[in-house]
């Protein structure tokens, strides 16, 4: 596989995580669907095997930013199974909304699933790893880069303003960030 | 606190984008750390399954 093809596939797979991320805001912000603690570790997996992608298009492609990808997707499935064992039992309830009949956490698993076979798939072609002269990165790759980039500082302020600087509540009811115990809302009021 | 791993995976692909290629590894590790000491915290309830 020549290192362009191995550019092109990697933008496309980050342009993929980018989307599974905004998908989540999508459902956290327009459907009122606020992310669990579990949910948001999955995010942080995300992010984890995202980081790969990152690394391949910015430094150019190497055989242990495919390991990032699987490690930083395994850490991810641990949670999406951790989360789908809690469920698993009928009548023992769920947690957000179903999109295609399926939970976000099983989604989750399948893409966590597919992040490990395609590294695996793309660690096979070994020509994308001879060094070559690096050109310039072009549209697709700077925009899915600087589009996670944003994702991720997005989470680090969503995140703050679910649970606050401590953990989360296991059912999160509101943003924390506006509820008098974190006293942010009384800064405006007088004393 | 839960904000900790995006924290430090945004600082790794800070320090990838200025060619700082083992900071950006050491930080990425950092976060992963981070992301298995939250689950750990927050996996408290015994599972309802036999296995």
């Amino acid at each position: 596989m020549a290192p362009n093809l191995s550019r092109l596939l990697n933008a496309l797979g980050l342009v993929a995580v980018d989307t599974v991320l905004v998908l989540a805001f999508v459902d956290q912000l327009w459907f009122r669907d606020l992310p669990c603690p579990l949910c948001i570790l999955q995010r942080a997996g995300f992010v984890a095997a995202g980081f790969g992608l990152a690394l391949n298009l910015i430094l150019g492609p190497r055989p242990s930013h495919y390991g990032v990808m699987i490690l930083g997707a395994v850490a991810g499935a641990v949670v999406s199974v951790r989360q789908i064992l809690l469920h698993i039992v009928p009548g023992s309830g769920s947690y957000g909304n179903a999109i295609l009949d399926l939970h976000l956490y099983s989604w989750a698993l399948i893409a966590f699933s597919l992040i490990i076979i395609g590294s695996a798939i793309m660690l096979l072609f070994d020509r994308q790893f001879a060094a070559t002269e690096r050109d310039r990165l072009k549209v697709l790759p700077v925009s899915a880069v600087v589009l996670f980039v944003s994702l991720v500082v997005a989470n680090v302020v969503s995140t703050l303003a679910i649970c606050g600087v401590g953990l989360c509540p296991e059912t999160p009811g509101g943003y924390l960030i506006f509820n008098d115990n974190l006293s942010l809302t009384l800064l405006g009021q007088p004393l | 606190m839960m904000s900790l791993p995006f924290v430090l995976f945004a600082c790794g692909l800070g320090a990838a984008w200025t060619s700082r290629r083992v900071a950006a590894l050491g930080f990425w590790v950092a976060g992963v750390l981070m992301l298995l000491v939250l689950f750990r915290m927050h996996a408290t309830d015994v599972l309802n399954i036999a296995l």
